[in-house]
């Protein structure tokens, strides 16, 4: 092919739209946040301080308090969330995917609804629903005779970012749910029949069959949670505003961001300081991601069936 | 140790029935071939019988003793999947021991019936791979292992053979065979191919539709087929129907095997209208004036050429009659 | 019925155990949906009620659409949302072809850079992102929305629509080849239209964060004029915090047009995901 030499034109415009568009508003300005944080304002003038602003983000009393602070709750927030959102979703899903189930479908539109829902809707009724002025919640605990359960539980420092993380649980469910229940799908039915025949049923199938084939979905899922929590801010925001409420027990560090960036009551924001977060949030999450790709996912097979 | 027997066995979807009360008997140790064309309900038949599918009405019994209502892992049944099935997870090893170790069999139970299963199937070496290092041929000598691991009443192959290229067909074809001979189990085994049919079983089920056509020895079902659908079924290339009347006689159809059809005589005029040359024989494809196109096949390499016209006849022993509903007149 | 591999009782729990969930997921946008229409005693006094003849009342929505601003916010939604959705598609295709399609020194690594943007979130360049508004004179106006949320919406379309391109048939197209089309034609003519559920997917993925997206038009576009329906709500709820009627409401409409969409595109969603994006 004599035209294999020429320069091939078309595939520069097929990609140029989309490699334009994400280099200028998505690459470009993240590492612009990354430069900008090794910048800071003395006097009145902008000057480059090098490793300085993280210094001071960890060395700080003041700042590092509210960092770790912050890192500590989304550690949380993101446990929370492997341990419920997770477990319940493959459950849910493997529910789903029983033979013959009628009303799958229903079932399986009904709950992802909560996903599809803004975080300012989510946020409100579930605000509404634990409110104790309103009583939904109490008046439920009563009428099955456990209103001495019922508990402020937005409003206490002990309980509120575990409310919080469950909230976000009852809202994001609906993903791995879909996902697991699609890898479910592709095992083949004759895989699932030579497990009945050899007496492998129940809940052992599931444990023996059908668990390890969907492994590496189940790892995709940790990992999009995973970048997900470490990015979260919206719920937070809806629900506590922007100080993170109460006394910053449920500050994550997408609300720690904002704050910083945009400034809050009587602190005026900075800039420098909003990139120095981002940036360590960027670390933290490319390090997950990373440990992922090296560590989790070389170990995992996928299957082909 | 393992005789089928079925009766009355009926499968419907809703308002359709596409197993139709099927009778039958498989003694212990026989080599039983379900064939048919396609959507002829042998596979439903045979996952009936394995427990895969429910049956709507009739009895299934192994041994005597029904089993309808019995789990499939509960039946002492094994089977052999077209796509082999096997736990794409799993070591060679652990696919073919997880129904003992399932069944609580102590360990070194189980690694000494794996061990003889793979020795006969020359897997021995392949036991710490998983499905997907080995190549087609392998799989399907995995799947046969777990199946001989479970030394099972009944072995089920649902057209085991399909996925595999033509030489390796063969191959495992003679060692299906073989491993009948060293086993002497029973063996229920589902194909579209009449020669897997013809060189495995012992008895062939031909249906169709849902429905039994005959019941018989590979050669009885040559020899002397019950009906048209049979008579053509079974038999490549497929059997010369002509039409009774044009040869004075009572019958409404003439059956007539390719191979007993001679060239020369006056019986039946035509023309030559291609020539097949295999080597070892020929074929030749006759149109005839009465009866459409007829294959003639002939011992060696023979000359004819195309548009010659030609006489043929044939040996009225050899000619199966049947009537206007094609059933055999005897 | 006889049956050999199941159990009534099993597909009981089955049941039980989903349609208990079910009742979870669906129980608060119940309580709200609900209570807009009722009066604000009947919400208070009894909140699982439904509405009956005395207590049924629209003062809410009332209330909502006197505000007026509503529907200014919906239709900034919609602009954004089509907009960003219509460019995500094109440009996420017309990638996704190129790079599934053709073999050319550096391939795999403009996958590889263009897949980045699915672990690596938007937000953490915001800084930087305002920053560049403001020179360029874009803050406070849809089109900053809309090419963020394109930016943030390619690479997960180019990685989906890339795997489903990979399985378009070969023959195809290179029949497509020798009958003299252009490789543009081959890609509008002949590919688009058979990747067309993929489409269906990405286009749900991509639209649901957009459409609730709180982040992005609160820092780039906060303006009465440019507040997007979420952000608008966000405010309202603010301002009325008081007037549950109001507020109700005004949640009601703001989940209406996503649900509608989603009901519309279900089937599609779960074809698309069992199709390509986690095989």
């Amino acid at each position: 092919m004599a035209q294999r030499r020429a320069f091939r034109w078309h595939i520069a415009v097929f990609l140029a739209p989309a490699v334009l568009v994400y280099t200028a508003i998505m690459i470009v300005p993240l590492f612009g946040t990354l430069n900008l944080s090794l910048f800071n304002v003395v006097e009145g003038q902008r000057v480059f301080v090098g490793l300085q602003n993280f210094a001071t983000l960890l060395g700080d009393p003041r700042w590092s308090a509210s960092f770790w602070n912050a890192l500590g709750n989304n550690a949380w927030f993101f446990l929370v969330h492997m341990l419920v959102q997770n477990p319940v979703g493959v459950a849910l899903a493997a529910l789903l995917s029983s033979p013959r189930l009628r009303g799958a479908a229903f079932y399986r539109t009904a709950i992802f609804i909560p996903t599809i829902l803004s975080f300012v809707i989510v946020g409100f009724v579930w605000k509404l629903i634990l409110s104790p002025i309103w009583g939904i919640a109490p008046g439920m605990l009563d009428a099955v005779g456990l209103k001495a359960l019922f508990a402020p539980w937005l409003g206490r420092e002990g309980t509120a970012l575990t409310t919080l993380a469950l909230i976000s649980v009852w809202q994001f469910v609906g993903i791995p749910m879909m996902l697991i229940y699609a890898a479910l799908l592709t095992i083949p039915d004759e895989v699932i029949e030579a497990a009945e025949i050899d007496g492998v049923t129940g809940w052992a199938q599931f444990w023996k069959i059908k668990l390890p084939l969907i492994l590496p979905s189940i790892g995709i899922i940790s990992i999009l949670t995973f970048v997900g929590n470490f990015n979260a801010f919206d719920l937070i925001y809806v629900t506590q505003g922007a100080l993170a409420g109460p006394n910053f027990s449920t500050d994550i560090l997408g609300t720690f961001l904002y704050r910083t960036f945009f400034g809050f009551q009587l602190q005026i924001g900075d800039p420098h300081m909003g990139a120095t977060i981002a940036t360590a949030m960027f670390a933290i999450i490319l390090l997950g991601v990373c440990f992922y790709l090296f560590a989790i996912q070389r170990r995992m097979r996928r299957y082909q069936f | 140790m393992g005789a089928l027997s079925l009766s009355q066995v009926t499968k419907s979807f809703g308002a359709t029935d596409v197993i139709k009360g099927v009778d039958l008997e498989v003694a212990d140790g026989e080599f039983c071939v379900f064939v048919g064309p396609s959507g002829c309900g042998k596979s439903t038949l045979l996952r009936m019988i394995a427990g895969l599918e429910d049956v709507s009405a009739g009895e299934i019994a192994i041994d005597g003793a029904r089993i309808n209502d019995l789990a499939p892992a509960k039946r002492e049944i094994a089977m052999v999947f077209q796509s082999y099935a096997l736990y794409p997870h799993m070591t060679v090893r652990d696919n073919m021991g997880l129904a003992l170790k399932q069944a609580g069999t102590p360990r070194a139970e189980i690694a000494q019936a794996t061990d003889r299963a793979a020795a006969m199937l020359a897997l021995d070496a392949l036991m710490a791979r998983r499905p997907a290092e080995l190549s087609g041929g392998q799989r399907q000598r995995v799947a046969i292992g777990r199946a001989i691991v479970r030394r099972p009443k009944l072995f089920l192959f649902d057209e085991p053979l399909s996925n595999l290229d033509a030489a390796l067909r063969v191959q495992t074809r003679i060692e299906i065979a073989r491993l009948h001979r060293e086993l002497g189990a029973t063996m229920i085994y589902v194909t579209h191919d009449q020669v897997e049919a013809m060189t495995l079983a012992d008895k062939i089920v031909v249906l169709r539709a849902g429905r039994v056509e005959q019941v018989g020895r590979p050669m009885d079902l040559y020899n002397d087929p019950d009906n048209t659908f049979v008579a053509g079924f079974i038999g490549s290339p497929q059997m010369n129907f002509l039409k009774g009347a044009r040869l004075g006689l009572n019958s409404d159809t003439l059956g007539i095997r390719p191979e007993h059809l001679l060239p020369g005589g006056s019986r039946i005029q035509g023309r030559v209208s291609h020539v097949e040359k295999l080597g070892g024989e020929t074929l030749a494809y006759v149109q005839a004036e009465d009866h459409g196109l007829l294959t003639l096949r002939m011992f060696g390499e023979r000359d004819f050429a195309v548009d010659e016209a030609l006489g043929l006849d044939f040996d009225p022993d050899r000619a199966f009659h049947f009537d206007a509903e094609g059933q055999r007149l005897r | 019925m006889s049956d050999a591999r199941h159990s009534t009782a099993r597909s009981i729990a089955a049941h039980a155990v989903l349609l208990t969930y079910t009742a979870i997921a669906l129980f608060p946008v119940f309580v709200i949906v609900v209570n807009s229409f009722k009066n604000r005693r009947a919400i208070f006094a009894d909140p699982l009620a439904l509405p009956s003849g005395d207590s049924f009342d629209l003062v809410g929505y009332r209330t909502v659409l006197a505000q007026g601003d509503f529907l200014l916010y919906f239709q900034n939604s919609l602009i954004v949302t089509v907009a960003s959705l219509f460019f995500v598609l094109l440009f996420g295709a017309m990638a996704a072809f190129a790079l599934s399609e053709y073999r050319f020194r550096g391939n795999m690594l403009m996958g590889l850079y263009l897949a980045l943007g699915i672990m690596i979130p938007i937000r953490l360049g915001t800084v930087a992102i305002l920053q560049l508004m403001v020179a360029s004179g874009l803050v406070n106006t849809l089109a900053a929305l809309v090419l963020v949320y394109t930016a943030q919406g390619l690479p997960l379309a180019v990685f989906i629509l890339s795997e489903f391109m990979r399985g378009v048939s070969d023959d195809l197209k290179n029949a497509g080849r020798i009958d003299g089309l252009s490789e543009y034609t081959i890609f509008f003519r002949l590919v688009l239209p058979l990747v067309r559920p993929a489409m269906a997917t990405v286009a749900v993925f991509t639209m649901i964060p957009i459409w609730n997206d709180l982040w992005f038009p609160l820092i780039l576009a906060p303006s009465e004029a440019t507040k997007t329906i979420t952000l608008g709500s966000q405010a309202f709820i603010g301002q009325f915090v008081t007037n549950w009627n109001a507020v109700l409401a005004a949640l009601s409409l703001a989940i209406l047009p996503v649900l509608v969409l989603y009901l519309v595109f279900s089937r599609q969603l779960i074809r698309g995901i069992t199709a390509g994006a986690v095989k």
